[in-house]
């Protein structure tokens, strides 16, 4: 094709061709973030044919007929009532300046969760939601939130149950620098860390469904779409900060803190291989 | 260790022949009773393994794999049962405990000695201990 | 057999009385304190601490408060060792996370 474009200048042709040639050998190597996420949803829907697609949002409960059927009967009263009353009372309510979260938001805040993280050209990063909530606390003149439980993780919970359903729709702009972030989530996803020696993919990869003592290892896939969580384990609501942060303490590494560049875009890349399954936040573990 | 030091010390003493004689008399009495002692120590060495492995903040098999006189344990590893007919040869277990990624780079076993997560003696009685089930 | 017996009571003579000689002062701490806080810090650089390295390390600092050399210079090689385990750690990683892709 090039080459009618170009018509019958060799010399042009030749460059054409050898940049061509190039190109072809950088792209071989570079991130192809469709591609990762065509094969991250082959390899689970292989390893686990009878989960429902839709499903794998359920975490452990869809990799186990009995806990499946616990926790459906637990939904009934779900632990996270409280917290999304509270989110819900918090997003309404004014600031000092008269503003509210749904200022911040586009719109209106409702409905927004499954666009979550994006990256943000201005700032030249990744932004989560819980970034962007204390970005709106902090431009308001507000304290910003703790990033890992308390009231973080009531607005995110009110936010995420007003788009339950809506499937992940995460976009990396062409824009070399979010693919850099993406990649680099990429890679913190796949490293070992730790005492113990276990990346994240080491338990949601290679073992979900599996028992870790008792308890059951859940599928990367659609990991954050369940986001905050009620864990029985920790005695109450946590939010994806905390989910990083707790899982690099277990395998003995220190934490970074919340929302440092790797988390941020950790998530990134979580977020997007799991495009296309529905937001079910908020959520119960065990 | 011990045996190693003794054995050791043997050759050098043995330049006359009468010191070399009763040095070997001497040796294989130390050996036998070394032997018995080894077995003696095995057993004790053995049941320090069997508190490391189920001690949470060391071995910590539990959380993966499933073991005799263990409850609620993971099943991310293999259950470990006859481990001495599987692993006839003790360097075996040794190597797998102390750094299994050496073997396989894409296993979960987290490498014990490596990571200094365990001391050469305590991987050493852990594998007494697994030698045992 | 005399040459064999002394020689083995030598043997044993130094394996007994070793550890004891091995006692240690301030300034063997100050040296692995240091040496054990070099290393953390570059492992932090590389945004890979371990907690047991981090824990050992204050473990060492309150047993020289206590002016127990021994166990604060012990903790200290062994808050080194984990970091200098968790810098390996990091470097392996530097390509090997590939393996685990999925593709």
């Amino acid at each position: 094709m090039m080459r009618s474009v170009l018509g019958s200048a060799l010399g042009l042709v030749i460059a054409a061709l050898t940049f061509g040639a190039v190109h072809t050998a950088v792209a071989a190597d570079t991130t192809n973030p469709e591609a990762d996420a065509k094969a991250f949803r082959k390899f689970f829907t292989d390893k686990f044919p009878k989960v429902k697609f839709d499903d794998f949002v359920n975490g452990p409960y869809s990799m186990d007929e009995g806990l499946y059927q616990q926790w459906k009967e637990k939904e009934e009263f779900p632990p996270y009532e409280f917290a999304l009353d509270m989110g819900k009372e918090l997003f309404a309510k004014p600031f000092k300046n008269g503003k509210t979260f749904a200022d911040c938001f586009p719109n209106k805040g409702i409905g927004i969760r499954q666009n979550y993280p994006y990256f943000d050209e201005k700032q030249g990063k990744v932004v989560t939601l819980e970034l962007a909530i204390n970005q709106c606390l902090e431009s308001n003149g507000e304290k910003p939130y703790s990033y890992t439980k308390d009231e973080m993780a009531a607005v995110t919970a009110y936010m995420a149950f007003t788009s339950r359903g809506k499937p992940f729709d995460i976009k990396i702009p062409n824009d070399p620098r979010a693919l850099a972030a993406y990649e680099n989530g990429k890679k913190y996803f796949y490293t070992r860390r730790g005492q113990l020696n276990f990346s994240c993919a080491s338990c949601h990869v290679q073992s979900p469904g599996e028992r870790i003592r008792a308890e059951v290892l859940a599928p990367a896939i659609g990991i954050l779409n369940a986001m905050p969580i009620y864990r029985s384990e920790w005695g109450g609501m946590g939010t994806i900060s905390r989910r990083f942060t707790s899982c690099n303490s277990q395998v003995r590494g220190v934490p970074l803190n919340p929302q440092d560049d790797e988390y941020r875009d950790v998530e990134y890349y979580l977020s997007y291989v799991s495009n296309g399954l529905p937001i079910s936040g908020p959520g119960a573990r065990p | 260790m011990t045996i190693a030091r003794f054995t050791a010390a043997t050759p050098r003493t043995g330049r006359i022949a009468d010191a070399r004689r009763a040095g070997i008399v001497m040796t294989l009495v130390l050996f036998a009773s070394l032997t018995a002692s080894h077995a003696a120590q095995a057993q004790s060495s053995a049941a320090e393994g069997e508190k490391i492995a189920f001690d949470r903040s060391k071995g910590n098999c539990l959380t993966c794999h499933e073991m005799k006189g263990g409850t609620l344990a993971g099943s991310i590893g293999p259950a470990l049962t006859d481990i001495k007919s599987k692993y006839p040869d003790r360097n075996e277990l040794i190597a797998i405990v102390t750094d299994e990624t050496k073997r396989n780079p894409q296993t979960v076993m987290p490498p014990f000695g490596r990571n200094h997560i365990l001391t050469e003696k305590e991987i050493s009685a852990v594998v007494d201990f697994l030698q045992t089930l | 057999m005399r040459i064999l017996i002394s020689a083995l009571a030598t043997t044993m003579l130094i394996a007994a009385v070793a550890p004891a000689l091995a006692a240690s002062t301030e300034a063997d701490y100050k040296a692995a304190y240091a040496a054990a806080e070099s290393a953390n810090n570059e492992a932090g650089k590389l945004r890979n601490q371990w907690t047991t390295a981090v824990s050992a390390l204050s473990a060492a600092k309150k047993a020289a408060e206590a002016g127990d050399f021994d166990k604060a210079t012990a903790e200290a090689k062994k808050s080194e060792q984990l970091s200098k385990a968790a810098i390996f750690q990091t470097n392996e990683q530097k390509e090997n996370w590939k393996q685990m892709e999925i593709r």
